[in-house]
Formats: structure tokens, sequence, C-alpha cells
């Protein structure tokens, strides 16, 4: 069994779910994907917003309005970085 | 003047640039390994920037003393630096220095390899705090104690190297075997050849181009891990 995600992991596994849905979610489903309670998702998500990793968009309807999460280049360019980080530490076995 | 062991006249001065482009990549390698640290805050990451971070310190320590070797110029400006504390001036200074830079080469080489076999360990496999502390504090001394014996003994100094090389290709290999990636067998690789030219430098007293074997193995093993790494870094 795999153990404790790292903070940079969750940060990671949060953005990575945006990317895979095609740069775009919705919260709910984020909660699913990154395998997250509610109450941590949404303290992990203040700070993505406030580091301009993510952008939060609210979608209004004739009924409804809901909230869609959009991944940033930034939120992109930390995936990229993380992804080279992994490399290198799987290839130095740390 | 004083030498610890014989190197063949052909190779000398060229095992300046061979040193010199061994610390420039391990100096690459412990900036990215501190780039990560300060991402992630992760103590192992800073262990092994550290690591190659000594690694760079006993290269330079080499190429100094083989500027004092190799260059008058140096030797001069050593000799002014040392003449107050060994007084009688001459070879003393030359044979101080060379012993010192020697015994500080190989005590950040030695510490270097053993810290790399810490971290190159599975967590599961590593100690708490407390122990990882007293077990650097024990590593330390001992790393201590085979330097200053290597400096009247060189083999030792290179035997040493070669065991730790073992256990860190070791490790190495079973994180291939973890992993199944092909850059893990790269640097597997690459630490395989700079224990043979660890292998290779315990021989140097019978076999003088021996010395050109190990120092083309290791360089050859540090190349490897600038090619991992820019291939892992790579846009």
């Amino acid at each position: 069994m795999a153990g404790r995600r790292s903070r940079l992991e969750l940060v990671f596994d949060i953005l990575a779910a945006i990317q895979n849905k095609g740069g775009k979610i919705k919260p709910t489903h984020l909660m699913y994907k990154s395998n997250l309670s509610h109450k941590l998702l949404s303290s992990y998500m203040e700070e993505l917003l406030e580091k301009e990793m993510i952008i939060v968009e609210e979608v209004k309807t004739k009924k409804s309005s809901s909230k869609v999460v959009h991944i940033t280049e930034k939120g992109l360019g930390f995936l990229a970085e993380f992804r080279k980080m992994r490399e290198f530490t799987d290839a130095f076995g740390l | 003047m004083f030498n610890l062991f014989a190197t063949p006249d052909w190779f000398n001065h060229l095992d300046i640039i061979f040193t010199a482009v061994t610390l420039l990549i391990s100096l690459l390698i412990s900036a990215y390994g501190w780039k990560i640290y300060k991402l992630s805050s992760d103590r192992r990451f800073a262990y092994f920037s550290f690591s190659f971070l000594l690694v760079s310190l006993a290269f330079l320590f080499k190429l100094i003393t083989l500027g004092n070797v190799y260059f008058a110029p140096v030797r001069e400006i050593t000799g002014e630096i040392l003449r107050p504390i060994t007084k009688s001036g001459g070879e003393t200074y030359r044979n101080l220095f060379y012993r010192v830079g020697f015994f500080l080469q190989m005590a950040s080489l030695l510490g270097s390899w053993l810290l790399i076999y810490l971290v190159s360990q599975k967590s599961r496999s590593r100690l708490k705090k407390y122990h990882e502390l007293t077990q650097i504090g024990l590593f330390v001394y001992l790393v201590l104690l085979i330097a200053i014996v290597s400096t009247f003994v060189v083999p030792v100094f290179f035997v040493t190297s070669l065991v730790l090389l073992s256990l860190i290709v070791l490790n190495y290999y079973r994180n291939y075997l973890n992993t199944g990636k092909d850059n893990a067998w790269l640097v597997m690789v690459a630490f395989f050849l700079i224990l043979l030219g660890h292998l290779a430098f315990i021989f140097i007293q019978y076999w003088e181009v021996l010395y050109f074997a190990g120092m083309s193995l290791m360089s050859l093993g540090f190349l490897l891990i600038l090619i991992v790494y820019r291939m892992v870094t790579r846009a």
C-alpha cells in the first residue's frame, strides 16, 4: 500500500485531475478525482487560487448557478516541473 | 617532491580537465537537488544536495592540490601562505599542503558516498530523525578516521570508497527493479563506472596507467549522471 501523500503530491494530484479533464472540472468531481475530503480540498484550493495556479468560474444557468475550476498556465507549468522532479527523484531512488 | 602515488607523466595536467568536468557536473546535480528541497521541504533532498556538494568540494580540493603539483606560480603562492607554519620552508610546506589537500579530498568524498548511500535507501529502511543524526555522527567519525589513516596508507581510502560504492550500486539496482525506469538503470551504471574507477585506483602503485583508467571511468560515470539530468530536465 502506498504511504501518505506529501503536500506537494496532493497539489500535483489536484492540478493533474483538472488537466486530465481538459483543463476544467466541477469542484465535486475534483473532490472525487483527487481523493480528498471537502474540507481539505477547500483549503488546498484557496492556496492554489492565491498562487494563481487555478481560477474558479461561476457558471450561471436559468435555474441555478455552479462553479467550474480552471487550471492556469502557471498551474500547467507547475505540473511540468513536478513531473521532471519526479523523474529525477525516481532515477536517483529518492 | 612528496607524492602519495605515481601517475603517468603524459596524463599529468590532463587530469585537471577530467576533475574540473566532474566538479561542474556534481555542482549541477547538487543545485537541482537543492531546488527540489526548496519546493518540497523534504530533508532527504537537502541531504542529497549536500552529498553532491561534498563531491564537488572533494574535486575542488583535488584541483587545488593538483595545481600545487603542476604549476610553479601556485606553488609559490601556497608556499608564501604556509611559510609561517612550516618555518623551514622548502619542500616541507608543499608536503604539508599536499597531505592536507588529499586528506580533505578523501574526507569529502567518503562523506558524500556515505550520504548518497543513506539517501538512496528506501524510506522504510531509514531511521527516525534522532537515530539518523547519531548514525551520521558515527559515520563522520569513521570517515575522518579512515581519511587520516589513508593519508599514510592510500589504498585504505580507495578500498573504503569501493565498499561504499558497492552498497550504493546495490541500492540503485534495487531502485531500478522497483521503478523499472531507464533513467534508474543509467544511474546504477553511472555509479558502477565510478566504482570500477576506484577499483583501478587501488592498484595505481603497481601500474601507473591505471590512474588514467580510473579517471576515465569515473568521468564517464559522472557524464552519464549528466546525461540522466539532461534527459529528465529537458523541456
